[in-house]
């Protein structure tokens, strides 16, 4: 056979599937070290002394966390600002509010909050997004969940909705009891308010920005 | 399935797997009915089977099943590639034994259970909580197990006999496949930790390993079931290899534009998997072409009829070709962007990608594969089709397209209103929920949805009947 | 000539994004352009098979 192409042969195709193959697997895995570096938590320490981490330490709990339009990003950002009570307190040791973290994520898949609701917009789009939730304008005191709820703060609000959402109904579509203790419904708010501070890359824009854009009579 | 036709033990286990995938495939829709009857009347089954606890069982059921379906896949064909009989065949019918009953022991303890309290042992032994990998963990190391147990049949049986190109792929693949799945196995309390890994796990088993699998099974299929030249089909297939491999396993950056990952994932994330519809492209050409080039030359040779020696296997297959096409390839194109994910991502619009790409890359050609195992358990030389295998075909890809549709239009609602116009709050994603279009989208849903559960029903009493049927040529 | 990081934190990654496609385009061709060495050495193989 007279010149036989290159094209067609099966040999260069496996060589350059093997190559591509393993090259871009040795790529993922390098991009792993440098993101997993990057996402890794930060500290006590750095949230004193201003420095930003894409996921802040569990100490954020301490802190009012705020969602601002940032130009050089050209997206909105969580800034972490002064001091804010937490159920009361706001000196939660890094112990205390790491214990806090890890109870309310524990208990965010022990309740399969992901297989209804979106988390960080992965999951389910039965329910919100709660990536932002602690921001939701709706829990603030001039918001209709604080309100229906009757308690006096965010945190309050939300955990006394988790533990007993059926008597909160807002729609037809109604979040079910999932036998959510106080000490859980405490962590899953932490969680929630933590979540809130991670830098999202402007996800989801212009969040809790609009209000009645829709039904604004 | 009568197996009294088949002479190598592998393939009567492949029936054991395609028979339990069958099953499974029918507790994934009526599970997806449940969940799809609350979006319209939501107080269905409140509080006894919420709508979270349908959705796990619809999409662990859907990932069982295909798992399922794939092992069968595997033990079917590898007697016909490497001339021999499956090495450690009766290990093979112990895990069987194993995994399904595993699988029981999982889905009960999701209905019956549901949640837990929030500590290590309801990840143990209730639920992860993690979309598709719910399964809590000792299931996890079990499956692990299983999974290594039949990796290391194929190993075996690939390196004693003769290794294909096919088996060649298949063994890489399929290491790699459950290689993936322990990275979704720890808990981490940092969320960005946790779907850093989750992805892995999610992406690289659907656009890459499991998308490499059906190059393989669609590279038998056309061998077996038209006349295909293995030394072209096989040259296909490491064309496909390098290009989704290539695409796919950097295109993984598509998940990771907002879960805390850095900024230079949209860069990543969107031209890698751009690049993704390319082999899936290549694949459609490449079986529609083959078919047509074997039918022309049959008819040269001055041979009347079809080329074609299954024809509802290859209903199915030539099906898939335009699903994944579809589904995986325009659907998935529309969302990939960053500029476009921004407002799409986690809508109703995943859901409507999420349906027609699993749909139509690889329940179809799993449905093929049983088929095929239907043609050899009784002997058959060619299948033909029946009315109720028509019937199936149409009910069942046409009930997808139909809820993917509805889905779609629900989508641009979810998009506008809930994300673009009102900033994704909770109040805003009530407005997007009870705005006309989505209200209506989800009626549809649900009737599609009926269509292609009845759809399933005629598939199943075709294939509990079609092997007696006196039309097929034996 | 070299844009300042957009992402908060400096890498090589980071610092390759320095535009629109310069990361996507870099990654990219240091993929497909060692092809052109196994065609070299597979078209070779052909020329001395014959
Ligand atoms: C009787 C037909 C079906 C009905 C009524 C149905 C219904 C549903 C519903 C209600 C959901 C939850 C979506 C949400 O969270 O909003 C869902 C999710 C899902 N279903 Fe189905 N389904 C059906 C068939 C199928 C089929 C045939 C497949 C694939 C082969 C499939 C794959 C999926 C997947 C992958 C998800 C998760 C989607 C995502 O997270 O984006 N379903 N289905
Ligand atoms: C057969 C192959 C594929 C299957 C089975 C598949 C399935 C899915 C599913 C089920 C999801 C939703 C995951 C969740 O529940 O959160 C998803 C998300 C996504 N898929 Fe695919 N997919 C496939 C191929 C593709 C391709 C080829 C592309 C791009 C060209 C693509 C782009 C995306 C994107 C961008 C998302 C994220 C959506 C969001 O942000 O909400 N997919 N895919
Ligand atoms: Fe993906």
């Amino acid at each position: 056979m007279a010149n036989k192409s290159v094209w067609s042969d099966n040999r260069f195709w496996q060589r350059s599937a093997a190559w591509v193959t393993g090259f871009a697997a040795i790529l993922l895995i390098w991009l792993t070290f440098d993101t997993s570096g990057q996402i890794s938590m930060g500290s006590d320490a750095d949230l004193k002394n201003g420095v930003t981490k894409r996921v802040p330490g569990p100490t954020v709990i301490n802190y009012k966390i705020t969602y601002e339009m940032d130009t050089k990003r050209g997206h909105e950002v969580p800034v972490i600002g002064a001091k804010e009570k937490f159920f009361g307190r706001d000196d939660y040791s890094e112990k205390e509010a790491g214990d806090l973290l890890h109870l309310g994520k524990l208990g965010s898949q022990a309740k399969n909050c992901m297989d209804c609701h979106t988390l960080l917009g992965n999951g389910a789009y039965y329910a919100p997004d709660l990536t932002k939730a602690w921001l939701d304008p709706a829990w603030e005191s001039t918001g209709s969940m604080q309100a229906m709820t009757g308690k006096n703060t965010k945190e309050e609000a939300m955990a006394e909705f988790l533990q007993f959402p059926s008597k909160y109904p807002t729609h037809a579509r109604m979040m079910p009891n999932l036998g959510i203790t106080a000490a859980e419904a405490k962590g899953l708010v932490a969680f929630l308010k933590h979540m809130s501070s991670i830098d999202t890359n402007g996800f989801p824009r212009n969040f809790g920005k609009i209000q009645g854009a829709l039904n604004g009579k | 399935m009568a197996s009294n036709h088949l002479k190598w033990e592998s393939k009567q286990l492949a029936t054991w797997y395609f028979t339990f995938a069958a099953i499974i495939f029918g507790a994934q829709l009526l599970f997806g009915l449940i969940a799809a009857i609350q979006y319209v009347m939501p107080g269905f089954l409140f509080e006894i089977v919420d709508f979270s606890i349908a959705r796990i069982l619809h999409i662990n059921a859907l990932v069982v099943w295909m798992v399922f379906a794939m092992i069968g896949s595997v033990y079917w064909l590898l007697p016909d590639e490497t001339g021999i009989e499956t090495v450690g065949i009766k290990i093979g019918k112990l895990l069987f034994w194993v995994f399904a009953a595993a699988i029981v022991v999982v889905v009960l303890v999701y209905l019956l259970v549901q949640v837990g309290p929030a500590d290590e042992t309801t990840i143990w032994f209730i639920t992860e909580g993690r979309e598709y990998i719910e399964a809590p963990r000792w299931a996890d190391i079990g499956i692990v197990v299983v999974v290594l147990g039949f990796i290391g049949n194929l190993y075996a049986t690939g390196m004693k006999g003769k290794p294909t190109g096919i088996v060649t792929v298949l063994m890489a693949d399929m290491l790699a496949f459950a290689g993936i799945y322990l990275a979704g196995m720890f808990f981490t309390d940092n969320i960005s930790v946790d779907q850093f890994w989750w992805w892995w796990v999610i992406h690289l088993w659907v656009e890459a390993t499991w998308e490499v699998f059906v190059g393989a099974i669609a590279a038998y299929g056309l061998i077996t079931m038209i006349g295909a030249h293995r030394k072209v089909v096989e040259m296909w297939l490491w064309i496909e290899v390098a290009m989704l491999f290539g695409s796919g396993i950097l295109g993984m950056g598509h998940h990771y534009f907002w879960i805390g990952t850095p900024e230079y994932w949209w860069e990543i994330g969107a031209l890698f998997s751009a690049l993704e519809p390319l082999p899936l492209v290549a694949m459609f050409i490449h079986v529609l072409y083959d078919w047509g080039k074997q039918q022309g030359a049959a008819h040269q040779r001055g041979e009347e009829g079809s080329v074609i020696t299954n024809k509802p296997a290859f209903t199915w297959f030539i099906l898939q070709a335009f699903g994944n096409f579809l589904g995986a390839g325009v659907w998935g194109f529309f969302h990939t962007l960053p500029q476009v994910n921004l407002y799409t991502h986690g809508t109703q619009f995943t859901s409507a990608h999420g349906h027609l790409a699993f749909f139509g890359a690889y329940a179809t050609i799993l449905i093929g594969m049983m088929y095929v195992a239907i043609q050899g358990s009784n002997g058959i030389k060619v299948l033909k089709h029946t009315k109720s295998s028509i019937a199936a075909a149409w009910m069942i890809a046409g009930g997808v397209m139909g809820m993917t549709v509805a889905l779609t239009i629900a989508g641009y609602v979810d998009v506008i209103v809930t994300r673009a116009q009102m900033g994704a709050t909770w109040a805003g994603y009530f407005d997007g929920h009870s705005g006309m279009w989505m209200l209506q989208g989800m009626d549809w849903r649900l009737i599609m949805g009926v269509v292609t559960f009845l759809g399933f029903l005629f598939l199943i009493k075709d294939f509990l009947s079609t092997g007696k049927n006196a039309v097929h040529i034996r | 000539m070299f844009e300042p990081f957009t992402d908060i934190v400096p890498s090589f990654f980071g610092w390759l994004n320095q535009g629109p496609l310069t990361l996507t385009i870099f990654l990219h061709s240091f993929i497909v352009l060692p092809m052109f060495w196994i065609y070299k050495q597979e078209k070779n193989r052909l020329e001395n098979e014959k």
